[in-house]
């Protein structure tokens, strides 16, 4: 029944069924971790990692027409990420909202005793390393890039955090997270309406990346000061 | 089995390259419904709950504001056209895909309400269909993998091999998963006790379609 070229290679052929294992494999011990773990933000990743054995099954077929299948399936994966992560964000908002001081340190501080330290270099010295590794994001772009500034944000958060100020950058990432969005979909548009632009399509798509990793980098961190907060 | 025989006479073929999408009664009655159902969402006004309060002579107003429920909206008309499209195409990928889209939208729908448990019910039941999405497009892939093509016409001719009843069957998982029936609607009922019925009610209406017409694509690719 199944018609196959002449020219796949018999390797290439014996390894769907591995692949297709792999992924079914993967898939299991996904969601065996999902059943262990407790922290919402531990689930939300390792709900991605499914995500990942189900490219794996997809992608086993190793057609052309399983590449055009591949890209919907990331992009509707992704897709999903971010309307679950939207859904954790509009839950702390509104969770804060009913609880303004809930994001205030209760017990668990860098010092145990009061430590009024009014040093100059606490002030600027995390806002410059923050900028710097942002910067150095963008400079790089892409998924590296992404990292960095991510980083650098969570640093930011981390080290207003330490002097208990009220952090409330959440309704920020969220925005730019869409809008990251969007410039990933111009550049692979901006690709197949107009090939002679491929650098200027290549450099959206790569700062939109660079945005959306961004953000989520930044956003896990802080919701993972929020679980840590908890306990 | 055959199209005919499922959806009563063949009306037309629309020919799209590889995949040709086929008009039956059937598939044209769903579609009109949801289209008209979409329509009449997009003009209606929402409704307000309320809530009696204990030991107090006051009622609370559960309202949707002007905001939200604009986006409400916009968000349920999409997730109308998306079901619409689930009924009428003729490309097994394509379904799996308006269904995880109308997932999506499933979620977006509630994702600005202001009570927290709905969110919480909402963000499990997006967990639970990003997980029945390996089962959903992996069986795709799987019945691709076995038959060589995707199109619906084509594959109800085909004779069942094993490995297409294995991709069925992980389809349907992923299918009751994706939509929130059975074993997941813990989750899903949730979903509903909030304001704003006409677009909450879309959430309902659209999984129960989509079985409806994973049913008859199921039969189509078994027997």
């Amino acid at each position: 029944m199944v018609v196959l070229p002449v020219v796949v290679p018999d390797a290439f052929i014996s390894m769907y069924l591995p692949a297709i294992y792999a992924g079914l494999i993967v898939g299991f011990i996904a969601t065996m971790a999902i059943a262990m773990k407790r922290e919402e933000i531990h689930i939300l990743i390792l709900t991605d990692l499914v995500g990942l054995a189900m490219i794996f099954v997809v992608s086993a077929v190793g057609t052309d027409l399983a590449e055009a299948l591949i890209l919907p399936g990331l992009v509707v994966e992704l897709a999903e990420t971010l309307a679950i992560s939207e859904i954790l964000i509009t839950r702390e908002m509104r969770i804060i909202e009913q609880n303004p001081r809930r994001n205030l340190p209760k017990s668990s501080s860098l010092f145990p005793q009061p430590f009024a330290l009014n040093m100059e270099i606490l002030n600027t010295a995390p806002n410059f390393i923050a900028l710097l590794l942002i910067g150095y994001g963008i400079f790089l772009t892409g998924f590296t890039g992404g990292a960095v500034a991510g980083g650098g944000i969570v640093l930011y958060a981390l080290s207003k955090k330490a002097r208990g100020l009220p952090v409330l950058m959440l309704d920020g990432i969220a925005g730019i997270s869409g809008i990251s969005w969007c410039l990933w979909i111009l550049g692979f548009l901006l690709f197949f309406v107009a090939p002679q632009y491929w650098l200027l399509s290549l450099f959206i798509a790569a700062c939109g990346l660079l945005l959306k990793v961004a953000s989520k980098v930044g956003l896990i961190g802080l919701l993972m000061r929020e679980d840590i907060d908890r306990e | 089995m055959d199209f005919v025989t499922l959806g009563g006479n063949l009306l037309g073929v629309i020919p799209l390259g590889d995949i040709v999408l086929y008009l039956t009664p059937f598939n044209l009655f769903l579609f009109a419904v949801l289209l008209g159902f979409t329509l009449l969402i997009a003009l209606s006004k929402p409704e307000t709950q309320v809530e009696a309060t204990m030991h107090y002579l006051y009622n609370t107003e559960v309202k949707v504001g002007p905001k939200e429920l604009k986006q409400r909206r916009f968000l349920s008309i999409i997730c109308g056209i998306a079901s619409a499209g689930a009924m009428i195409t003729g490309d097994l990928f394509n379904f799996t895909l308006f269904m995880a889209l109308v997932g999506i939208l499933n979620i977006g729908i509630v994702s600005a309400v202001k009570q927290t448990s709905v969110l919480n019910s909402a963000f499990n039941y997006g967990l639970i269909a990003m997980m029945c999405s390996l089962p959903l497009f992996g069986g795709a892939a799987i019945i691709l993998a076995a038959t060589g093509t995707l199109s619906l016409a084509v594959l109800s001719q085909m004779p069942a091999s094993p490995m297409v009843v294995f991709g069925a069957v992980l389809m349907l998982i992923g299918i009751l998963g994706e939509s929130g029936v059975a074993p997941f609607f813990a989750s899903k009922a949730e979903m509903f006790r909030t304001a704003g019925s006409p677009y909450i009610v879309i959430i309902h209406l659209s999984s129960l379609f989509i079985i409806v017409r994973a049913v008859e694509i199921l039969l189509l690719v078994l027997w």
